[in-house]
């Protein structure tokens, strides 16, 4: 495995066992400098790459990060739970307006451009076209960050993979290609992709999607997804690797290395427990899937 | 012999519900959109841009005058929902309702009323009884591992109203209410599921951003015996999706019910579980679900309502979901509302 990834999300849009565990974690990734610690533990691990969904919060860690560490920040756009919240409060226009006055002043003219030749889309309420607008707006707000790999969030992919509506993952690798960077694709829903986009999943590159030994997560069964993986390991990135934590970090990567997989998804209990064992490193190195390639610090 | 032609289906209400319901639909092997109705006709474009190509009607009347729908799913604002179930009657057709059923019981009961009365299969869009770790609840209390149920707490946060807001879903007379009818409810139809009729309600509701309910406490008792807390509010800062959580005491034990596990606590073995502590993970559960429809809200839940809707339909047996049960969780709105209002005990006949 030649990969460990760093998943970050705004905390309050995750899940907890406990609302206690809520309050705690919350307040806690509330802070860069948690966040900042927190890249410094799985970097510590191995992990030289980071996937978010951003708030100011994770930017402002994350550009701090990238000053002193040499990551590459994976982009998840858009922050649909805080667009979701802002068309309810704000409308369309207003959720629109809001991103747009976040931008700098040539940003704000690229996007004015890229508004005029989507007027129609716009219109028809287009979905690819309302999508990439809004992703394009927080990707030029993420002022001082590299980001060199562009994904749509979950909530956005897997409703355009349900209907099968392969416009809105082309118009994401049309804008990547613009921005000079290469997109890919997470989803919970691996072979819905794959039947969706057809010989066009090729253009995007890794797919993240569920692979652990018990299944969890893995629609529509494991069997099928390893099938997928299988065919073409070096294109996935499992996710859920630990099952919603209940395998432990070792054996959890040693299955993914088992099936051939380039990566791993590691979120942030799976790095502090990892990091609270004492183990460290070199697994981003290691190719083999042994706990050897966890070392006790 | 099995009948295995896909049901086909029409969505009435094309906004953010109802185009969960229509990828669904369109994604489960066994179902056939036939039509959408919303009086928005210009969002034929949007849904056909999400991949959604079945026809868009601007009533049910033209709906039912181009297209057979077997069954209707329903996901109009709720003030509408009345109107739109005696629009569908005018045909036999089955009714998925999105949650809650109405703004008032007596709207609640008169749709329940119109649907029993037309022999149709129906359900409500609860949607997180469908959570597998939830199902595993229920199966643990039905088989009695807690011995007698004694009393239950539970809340159910969200970060949602801080401030004024717009839209339907803010005014009570269209969407029938505040967090108690539009999040809590969820809770309130999994706690009348575990134990049954409610009888009596105590409640108290506070008003924080909105002109309803931002936060509510009551003290329930159903027929069974079982009372309980609920705490819930949707002015709680920190949970962008609803945060639930439910502890139930028995004789024998504890159980508590999170988002994806369930902790058990049991004084001797009981139905294979030992003694003391123990923990059941929704990934030790049987899986079921081909797709994955809200990764992060509701999750395989979608699919499984869907499936069990479609079950039904197919047996023209009631679900678990029905209506009925939704009229249940309607008695426990009414009479929060009630309660908090009079600042008094609310006797539910």
């Amino acid at each position: 495995m030649s990969d460990l990834v760093l998943e970050l999300r705004p905390p309050e849009s995750q899940h907890y066992p406990s609302w206690r565990e809520r309050l705690d974690t919350v307040a806690r990734y509330s802070q860069p400098d948690e966040i900042h610690a927190l890249c410094e533990k799985a970097y510590a691990l191995g992990a030289r790459l980071i996937l978010t969904v951003f708030d100011d919060t994770i930017r402002e860690a994350l550009v701090a990060f990238q000053r002193w560490r040499d990551v590459q920040v994976w982009a998840v756009v858009p922050n649909m739970f805080a667009f979701i919240r802002d068309l309810t409060d704000l409308g369309l226009v207003g959720a629109a307006r809001a991103r747009f006055m976040r931008l700098t002043p040539p940003a704000m003219v690229r996007t004015g451009l890229r508004t005029m030749s989507a007027l129609g889309g716009i219109r028809r309420r287009d979905l690819a076209v309302g999508t990439m607008l809004v992703c394009e707006m927080e990707l030029a707000a993420l002022r001082g960050l590299r980001v060199t790999r562009l994904f749509l969030h979950p909530q956005v992919t897997e409703i355009a993979l349900a209907a099968g509506a392969p416009a809105v993952f082309m118009a994401l690798a049309a804008a990547s290609e613009r921005l000079g960077i290469d997109p890919g694709l997470m989803t919970h829903n691996p072979l819905r992709a794959a039947a969706v986009l057809g010989p066009e999943l090729r253009r995007f590159a890794p797919i993240i999607a569920p692979c652990n030994s018990k299944g969890y997560k893995m629609f529509p069964n494991r069997e099928e997804c390893e099938r997928l993986f299988r065919s073409d390991p070096a294109r996935f990135i499992a996710a859920e690797v630990t099952a919603g934590g209940t395998l432990a970090p070792e054996a959890a990567l040693a299955h993914t290395r088992a099936l051939g997989l380039s990566g791993a998804v590691l979120d942030f209990r799976t790095v502090e427990a990892a990091f609270g064992a004492g183990w460290t490193a070199s697994v981003g190195a290691g190719a083999t899937c042994s706990a050897s390639t966890f070392q006790p610090r | 012999m099995t009948d295995t032609r896909p049901l086909r289906a029409a969505v009435v209400g094309a906004g953010r519900m109802g185009m969960i319901h229509g990828h669904l639909l369109s994604v489960y092997p066994g179902t056939e959109v036939v039509g959408f109705v919303d009086r928005d006709t210009g969002l034929r474009d949007h849904l056909a841009s999400q991949g959604l190509s079945a026809p868009l009607y601007p009533n049910v009347e033209a709906l039912f005058a181009a297209a057979t729908p077997e069954a209707v799913f329903i996901c109009t604002p709720t003030h509408t929902h009345l109107t739109v179930v005696r629009e569908c009657l005018g045909r036999r057709v089955h009714l998925f309702i999105e949650k809650p059923l109405a703004t008032t019981l007596t709207d609640a009961e008169a749709i329940l009323h119109l649907a029993t009365e037309a022999r149709v299969v129906h359900a409500a869009g609860y949607v997180y009884a469908h959570l597998p770790i939830v199902q595993a609840a229920h199966d643990l209390l039905a088989r009695g591992v807690l011995g007698e149920t004694l009393h239950f707490s539970a809340h159910a946060y969200v970060s949602e109203v801080f401030g004024p807001k717009r839209g339907w879903f803010f005014q009570r007379e269209l969407s029938g209410g505040g967090v108690v009818a539009n999040m809590a409810s969820h809770l309130l139809f999994i706690l009348g599921w575990f134990f049954g009729p409610i009888r009596r309600v105590v409640a108290t509701t506070r008003s924080l951003g909105t002109a309803m309910d931002d936060s509510a406490q009551a003290l329930l008792t159903f027929s069974s015996g079982v009372t309980g807390l609920l705490d819930t509010s949707w002015s709680m800062p920190g949970a962008q999706m609803l945060d639930y959580g439910l502890t139930i005491r028995g004789r024998r034990g504890t159980l508590v019910l999170g988002r994806d596990r369930i902790l058990l606590h049991l004084l001797a073995p009981a139905d294979g579980h030992d003694a003391g502590w123990s923990e059941i993970h929704a990934s030790d559960l049987p899986a079921d679900t081909a797709f994955d429809v809200s990764p992060h809200i509701g999750g395989e839940a979608f699919y499984r309502q869907l499936d069990s809707f479609v079950q039904a339909c197919r047996s023209g047996t009631l679900p678990f979901c029905s209506l009925v049960q939704a009229c249940n969780t309607q008695r426990m709105i009414d009479a929060i509302y009630a309660s908090a209002t009079s600042g008094a005990p609310v006797e539910v006949s």
